[in-house]
């Protein structure tokens, strides 16, 4: 029972490929349609976001940058961690509403809804990564290019495990519980505030900076920055990075094959 | 072979006053909810090739059943098996994304339906001429009427193919001219051996699409059987109740008497060798009668018979005042009359009635007694309507 779920939870974007395919596809599109600046937007808004907060915490707030980052403008160190952070964001900001908008078809059409947390996690996740891609080539132009890149996919690929995680697990819990949409929300602007993104981590009082290590978006964000700005690899963030990601996944997809034939009852 | 077998199932809905009481309950176990049984002790089969209608009010769980046979929901308890690929109509479009042109929504609904898209390819033109679209196909669907928008859908369900087909209501929107493709293209389906079940309001659909029906009422079946009987008995019922009819016809109630002239001793129905039958066919003659005892010297007195579904409402009655070819006395006391009136061609096609028989006085303004007869049941047979009367066609050219 319990290996039969995990398994149909793994397999459905492939066993289902076509439907997945379309979902995604419509997802992609569907954001965009009827809108006149179109796949623009996808860019105009973390555009926007960046040039706030380097304004805030470079301009106003002059926040110091620790030494090893010397000679790095505070933007790009921001964005390595905001980029990364958003797609996250994004994909988990969208679970608590993704099963309510589809419920005229989990209720009137059999198909195996565990594929609708991984379409809305994916789409976030290609959209933003898309963003993150044209930043690094910039990057790489400018010659921050080293063989540790590498690692970048598989440090992708396991944030969006754990996105992927929480999201299955929100999003069915709001069919029981619409109070998760409001709580998930104030819980993404906690979170986005705990974690060093548009400020070091050596702004945060040593006696507190050990915490960091329960949370585990700082270890996604300190691995891609170690990677492409210091040409390093933080083993100590790795070595959280992938128990933690591949256990919110089984656990979540658990979560949702569990309570997934009661989804009918409710929506 | 059967194709679907539903075996004794039950669907419970848990009913919470509030909404963290869900919560509570999952936290402690400690039951919080109130149970709604929305279906009870439903079990039939269907064979493969054969087709289901089910109708029954409002209310009765036909939605409800139609989502546990497609799958959504999955019942309290009990079995349901199915034997190859189901697609549904429980909504028009359900799976339609408004901002998508037409083209593009088949894909994405015959994806749902599991059709890979090579197949979809091949059917897209056949889908796009069936539904009647043309140029339409190529603009969003939120654009479309809802008489588009249910061809579309009631186009890609049926051309997928699957070996049974759920339909919930799909026929009620849609000009008639495509109602008639719709059911031209269910009753191919039925040719080519699939399986389907279907859920409608309109009885003439069910008669002539379905081979039995199933009659829901408060989340049970009341009846299952041949479509047309099913379809006729829920008619009967549907017109009795749309009268005001709360207390059921006793045949003993009539029973105050309070003029000792006569007494009717009973009315009845006989067939035309004049045996008593309790069931009619239509369009035969029957014959009603009633027996009189005459109780008091030298009466004159009227007859009359009526036809009623229920004690206030009569469907049709027939008296003997305006006829003069009927000894109508004056009768001597102890004497014993046999009233009788032959009914030809009986037009009501569906229900069950009461005939009443009485005397009356003279003037046929005053009556001595009135009794009821049994209830006397029609056999429906194929047809809508409560009314079906003998007729003759012809079709001629010019």
């Amino acid at each position: 029972m319990f290996f039969s779920l995990l398994s149909q939870w793994l397999r459905a974007p492939f066993t289902h490929y076509r439907l997945f395919h379309n979902f995604v596809r419509q997802d992609f599109t569907g954001q965009f349609a009827g809108s006149l600046g179109g796949k623009l937007w996808l860019f105009v808004t973390p555009i926007v976001n960046i040039l706030i907060y380097s304004f805030m915490f470079s301009v106003v707030f002059r926040a110091p940058m620790p030494a090893e980052y010397d000679g790095i403008p505070f933007v790009v160190f921001m964005m390595m961690g905001y980029l990364p952070w958003f797609a996250f964001a994004d994909a988990v900001g969208r679970a608590s509403t993704m099963l309510l908008e589809k419920a005229p078809l989990i209720t009137k059409v059999m198909f195996p809804v565990q594929i609708i947390p991984a379409v809305g996690t994916l789409v976030p996740y290609m959209v933003h990564g898309i963003a993150l891609g044209l930043f690094l080539f910039y990057l790489a132009v400018q010659g921050y290019f080293s063989l540790l890149w590498l690692w970048l996919p598989l440090v992708f690929l396991f944030q969006f495990l754990f996105t992927m995680g929480l999201v299955a697990i929100l999003s069915a819990l709001c069919v029981f519980l619409r109070d998760v949409q409001q709580i998930v929300a104030l819980a993404l602007t906690t979170w986005f505030f705990l974690t060093p993104i548009v400020y070091p981590v050596s702004m945060i009082p040593v006696e507190y900076q050990p915490l960091l290590i329960l949370n585990p978006m700082h270890s996604f964000v300190q691995m891609y920055r170690e990677l492409i700005l210091l040409d390093s690899f933080s083993v100590v963030s790795f070595l959280v990075i992938v128990p933690v990601s591949l256990f919110t996944y089984l656990f979540g997809g658990w979560v949702f094959m569990r309570i997934r034939h009661a989804f009918g009852d409710v929506l | 072979m059967h194709s679907i077998a539903v075996e004794n199932i039950h669907k419970d809905y848990r009913i919470y006053e509030r909404p963290q009481d869900r919560l509570i309950e999952l936290l402690t176990r400690k039951p919080r909810h109130n149970l709604f049984h929305v279906l009870q002790d439903i079990s039939f089969t269907v064979m493969e090739g054969r087709s289901l209608g089910i109708i029954g009010d409002n209310g009765a769980g036909k939605s409800t059943l139609m989502k546990l046979l497609v799958g959504t929901l999955q019942p309290t308890s009990g079995n349901i098996s199915i034997k190859g690929q189901v697609a549904a109509l429980l909504e028009l479009g359900a799976g339609f994304h408004p901002e998508f042109t037409g083209r593009r929504n088949i894909y994405l609904n015959a994806a749902l339906l599991g059709v890979p898209d090579a197949n979809i390819a091949e059917m897209e033109r056949e889908i796009i001429e069936f539904s009647e679209l043309g140029d339409f196909i190529d603009r969003p669907v939120k654009t479309y009427s809802s008489g588009m928008y249910v061809r579309l859908a009631f186009s890609i369900a049926t051309m997928v193919r699957p070996d049974v087909l759920v339909i919930d209501e799909a026929l009620s929107v849609g000009d008639i001219a495509f109602q008639k493709k719709c059911v031209e293209r269910m009753n191919e389906f039925r040719k080519q051996n699939k399986t389907m079940i279907f859920c409608s309001h309109s009885m003439y659909h069910v008669q002539e699409l379905c081979d039995t029906a199933i009659w829901l009422e408060k989340g049970r079946i009341r009846e299952i059987g041949e479509s047309h009987l099913v379809v006729g008995n829920y008619e009967a019922y549907c017109n009795s109740r749309s009268v005001d009819h709360h207390e059921p016809l006793d045949i003993n109630a009539v029973e105050d008497r309070k003029i000792k002239d006569c007494r009717v001793i009973y009315t009845m129905i006989r067939n035309l060798d004049g045996e008593e039958i309790d069931s009619i066919e239509p369009l035969t003659d029957v014959i009603m009668e009633t027996k009189v005892e005459i109780l008091a010297d030298n009466l004159t007195c009227n007859f009359g018979f009526a036809i009623m579904r229920n004690l206030s409402e009569i469907m049709s009655a027939y008296l003997t005042t305006d006829l003069d070819d009927v000894p109508k006395g004056p009768f001597k006391k102890g004497e014993i009359l046999t009233v009788r009136s032959r009914l030809n061609a009986v037009s009501m096609r569906a229900g069950e009635f009461h005939v009443l028989g009485g005397v009356a006085d003279a003037s046929g303004l005053l009556w001595y007694e009135t009794k009821l007869s049994n209830l006397i049941k029609i056999k429906s047979n194929k047809g809508v309507g409560s009314v079906v009367m003998r007729v003759d066609w012809s079709v001629e050219r010019g």
